[in-house]
């Protein structure tokens, strides 16, 4: 899915030879491969998640106080955690609730924060960078000191002090979104400020200036589509990033409630549990180190199969 | 103790008592056996998250049960709790005074006679004035935090301000040196279980400076304080001044004592099960054992000898707000009470080794009077089928949504933990609860004021000492209902013959006669179902290795560092 609208991004840009160069590199990167495998498997698990739960016969909130052991604290009985047939990674300690179907919630919130996070961060990215790049010295010198706050601001303590003020009925994920986003978004603006600043300069933009284009027009038409494959890069590169501000914020305590599950949220319970049922940590984490490593992984290799730099590949694989 | 932080930490500071002759009895985990005799020696470190002196080392400011842990070694008081493990440790004991009080005019006068020899850390003599000085400094304003019973129940005390304006307290006499005289504004036989506060400890008139005597307190117990500094270190060193013929109650073996606070709860707990250096002859008079590390130590078992277990009387429970639909109904109330899964919340909590099943308001120890009972029958799962009918019967036959307020913290049992664990059991009975967390400083005040307080929430409820009398008035008395906050009335039951039966029990001096009456009066007000009880905690504790003699006793669940041996 990622990797389809990079690659088609890539198409829209330059000239058809280019999209297929693109896609030609990142096939041949094993490693992105790796990568895109699993995240793909890891989004279609996400999105499946209500029908892989109905297959194991669970669900992510209901007690099975028949699975623990009261008397050592609560942990589950059974190796691993309690993993078997019927809860096929095992049971949380202490409630009894499906790991499975719990980490499937989390795969869900992940996901759904780190790319809401993203549409925030570009809408928010792009324009204010193509507004100081294209507005005139005193636009570019405000908007230029906005971006250097946004970046040089003490994100998480806003983060986590902004989260713990907002009343608990505003929809935990959506708020995530704009809190993760409205201080994570100096980056493209940056970016596409620079881009801007150099492609505005190029020939075909003052074709197009001069044939009488407004700067809406410019900088959608024109511009835009010029700047897209470093965009597509960064954003690439955000979603780990995302994924782990999500999971940090929740690990500590002002992420989603109860008894909403996320891999931060279920860490900063299981840490305490290491040595006890390290299944129970083993889950959340693998999953969490795993996500980032793909996605980070896909990344790379976009960043690779886009730079121009790269030696270009002819022939296909071999 | 009450349901706000401080005042929890306040009681978790609470100590224990122990056998000062039956050594036999504990589980000491040194090599050769506790001797009292020669126990003497060694320097006892104390490891607790927070100031074990309830941050202000003044015996008018300090709220604990029994004296306290670490406090009653400093200041001792007119009665204290019995130091013995068992059943027996719910008892009152003399300490300054020859016995527990003399009630007098239907429990309304207590008169105390001082033991002989008692003398201050300086060597003078301590006198009956110095104790009635103590007991009305802590009526003024400028000293604010100790036990609000003082105010409520000696007569004159509702508009008294303290001492240092020149005006003292009438109903406090001393006709002699070592004879003091409480006159009560109602009948009270709970009064020799409150003399153990350390509101009634002597204070020397000429050593008092207000709100400057916490730095330089003088002591009247076994150690005299060297350093302290608050929230962060205490430092005790012997009192010359006292010893075991004027004390039957302290061993006080240690030579020295060094408390050390704001520590985490991990990192204690991983100092007293390492175990290194000085931290063998450490206890934690505020820390227990946490679910995830008691799993660790049940696979240990020389870590497991080292975990001592007891109780402190508290219940945890669902408050029901009967002012708030759809609370008002009965039904409801029995509804949400068939649903509730028990085992859930033993586990939410830390399984069954923390905690256990409660279906009574009272804690299950003789002292508070305990009757069993469970008029709504939830089993350990809950009874689903049973509150489905109950709703039906009450209007809502296709399932209810409630709102169940919590506090946005698991510490005291209150938490998201309990809530969750709720919400999933309820569920199963067709009852929609939705979540309402508040933050940790403001919940207490929340829940505690009538015009604010939401129509379901989680609560807790901890003894000030061990009869049913603290345990049940606050919660059940009508005129107790305080409109402006620290209400703990949360149901707004006002019933005139409940009423009158709390003035009746509170005539009887005897504690022993006194406990069916309290038991019979919870089994009788548990019909209305104006809670739901949870659980009653237990609590486990580490000890360093070195540690002898060291128990949790049955009035505050905590090690008495007056009884312990580090030698």
């Amino acid at each position: 899915m990622t990797a389809e609208l990079i690659t088609e991004v890539g198409v829209s840009t330059e000239a058809p030879t280019r999209g297929r160069q693109v896609r030609r590199r990142l096939l041949a990167d094993r490693m992105a491969m790796a990568g895109l495998v699993v995240a793909g498997v890891m989004i279609v698990a996400a999105l499946a998640a209500p029908l892989l739960i109905h297959l194991e016969g669970q669900d992510p909130t209901t007690y099975h106080p028949e699975l623990l052991d009261s008397a050592r604290g609560g942990v589950p009985r059974g190796a691993f955690g309690g993993a078997g047939g019927a809860h096929w990674l095992g049971v949380e300690p202490t409630t009894g609730r499906d790991l499975f179907a719990r980490a499937l919630g989390g795969a869900r919130i992940s996901f759904l924060v780190a790319f809401g996070t993203l549409i925030v961060q570009i809408l928010l990215g792009v324009s204010v960078g193509l507004a100081a790049g294209l507005g005139g010295k005193v636009a570019d010198a405000f908007l230029g000191r906005l971006i250097d706050l946004a970046i040089s601001f003490p994100q998480l303590i806003f983060a986590i002090a902004l989260l713990a003020i907002v009343p608990g009925t505003f929809p935990r994920p959506i708020l995530l979104m704009i809190v993760i986003g409205l201080f994570g978004w100096g980056g493209v603006a940056r970016l596409i400020r620079g881009q801007v600043l150099s492609l505005r300069t190029r020939d075909y933009v003052a074709a197009a200036r001069l044939s009488g284009a407004g700067r809406v027009r410019i900088a959608l038409r024109e511009i835009l589509p010029g700047v897209s494959a470093p965009l597509v890069t960064y954003a690439a590169l955000l979603l780990p990033s995302n994924m782990i501000s999500e999971a940090g914020l929740s690990f500590l305590g002002v992420g989603v409630r109860p008894p909403d599950s996320s891999w931060g949220q279920m860490l900063s319970t299981a840490t305490t549990w290491f040595q006890a049922d390290p299944t129970y940590v083993l889950v959340p984490g693998l999953l969490l180190l795993l996500n980032v490593l793909a996605f980070t992984l896909l990344a790379d290799g976009v960043r690779t199969a886009l730079d121009p730099k790269a030696p270009s590949l002819r022939g296909g694989r071999k | 103790m009450r349901t706000s932080p401080a005042l929890l930490t306040a009681a978790a500071l609470l100590a224990a008592a122990t056998a000062c002759s039956s050594s036999d009895s504990s589980s000491s985990s040194g090599t050769s056996a506790f001797d009292p005799k020669t126990c003497q020696g060694g320097t006892l470190y104390v490891l607790n998250q927070s100031d074990a002196t309830a941050h202000h080392l003044d015996p008018a400011r300090i709220y604990t049960s029994g004296g306290g842990a670490v406090t009653s070694l400093i200041f001792r008081t007119l009665t204290t709790r019995h130091r013995v493990p068992g059943e027996a440790g719910d008892e009152v004991v003399p300490d300054l005074a020859t016995d527990t009080g003399k009630a007098s005019d239907g429990a309304k006068t207590w008169t105390y006679h001082l033991k002989d020899g008692l003398k201050f850390d300086d060597g003078t003599p301590i006198t009956s004035k110095d104790i009635k000085w103590g007991v009305e400094r802590a009526f003024a304003p400028e000293l604010p935090g100790g036990i609000p019973y003082l105010r409520d129940w000696l007569a004159g005390g509702a508009d008294y301000k303290g001492p240092y304006k020149g005006k003292e307290l009438d109903s406090i006499q001393t006709p002699d040196d070592k004879t003091i005289v409480f006159k009560l504004r109602k009948p009270e036989g709970d009064f020799p279980y409150v003399a153990t506060a350390t509101q009634f400890a002597p204070v020397p008139k000429a050593k008092d400076d207000g709100t400057g005597y916490e730095k330089h307190p003088v002591s009247s117990g076994p150690y005299k304080v060297a350093s302290h500094e608050q929230d962060k270190s205490l430092v005790l060193v012997r009192n010359p001044y006292w010893s075991r013929s004027v004390d039957d109650q302290r061993l006080a073996c240690p030579d020295r004592l060094e408390g050390t606070y704001g520590l985490n709860s991990a990192v204690i707990n991983q100092r007293l099960s390492s175990s290194a250096g000085k931290d063998a002859n450490a206890i934690t008079t505020d820390t227990d054992l946490s679910p995830a590390e008691l799993a660790r130590i049940s696979t240990d078992p020389s870590l497991k000898k080292r975990a001592v277990k007891g109780e402190f009387g508290e219940t945890d429970y669902i408050a029901f707000n009967t002012k708030v639909k759809p609370f008002d109904d009965i039904r409801v109330r029995e509804a949400v009470a068939y649903a509730v899964s028990r085992q859930s919340v033993v586990n939410a909590v830390g399984g069954s080794s923390l905690a256990k099943a409660a279906t009574t308001f009272l804690p299950d120890q003789a002292a508070f009077g305990y009757q069993p009972y469970d008029y709504f029958p939830a089993g350990p799962n809950g009874n689903a089928a049973k509150a489905k009918e109950l709703l039906a019967q009450a209007g809502h036959p296709n399932g209810l949504t409630i709102t169940l307020a919590h506090r946005n913290a698991d510490y005291n049992h209150d938490g998201p933990a309990v809530a969750t664990a709720l919400q999933a059991a309820l569920k199963q009975a067709g009852i929609t609860v939705n979540l309402k967390p508040y933050d940790d400083a403001g919940y207490g005040d929340t829940v505690q004021k009538p015009s604010t307080e939401p129509g379901m929430f989680l609560a807790t409820w901890g003894a000030d000492w061990p009869t049913g009398g603290p345990f049940l008035a606050p919660i059940f008395d009508g005129r107790q209902i305080l409109e402006d906050g620290g209400n703990f009335n949360a149901s707004q039951l006002n019933d005139p013959k409940i009423n009158a039966e709390f003035d009746a029990i509170n005539q009887i001096t005897d504690p022993v006669q006194a406990r069916p009456r309290w038991g019979a009066l919870d089994a009788e007000i548990g019909k209305q179902a104006l809670t739901v009880p949870l659980i009653h905690p237990i609590y486990i504790r580490l000890t360093g290795k070195n540690l002898k003699n060291a128990y949790l006793d049955q009035w505050r669940g905590s090690y008495d560092p007056a009884m312990v041996s580090v030698k």
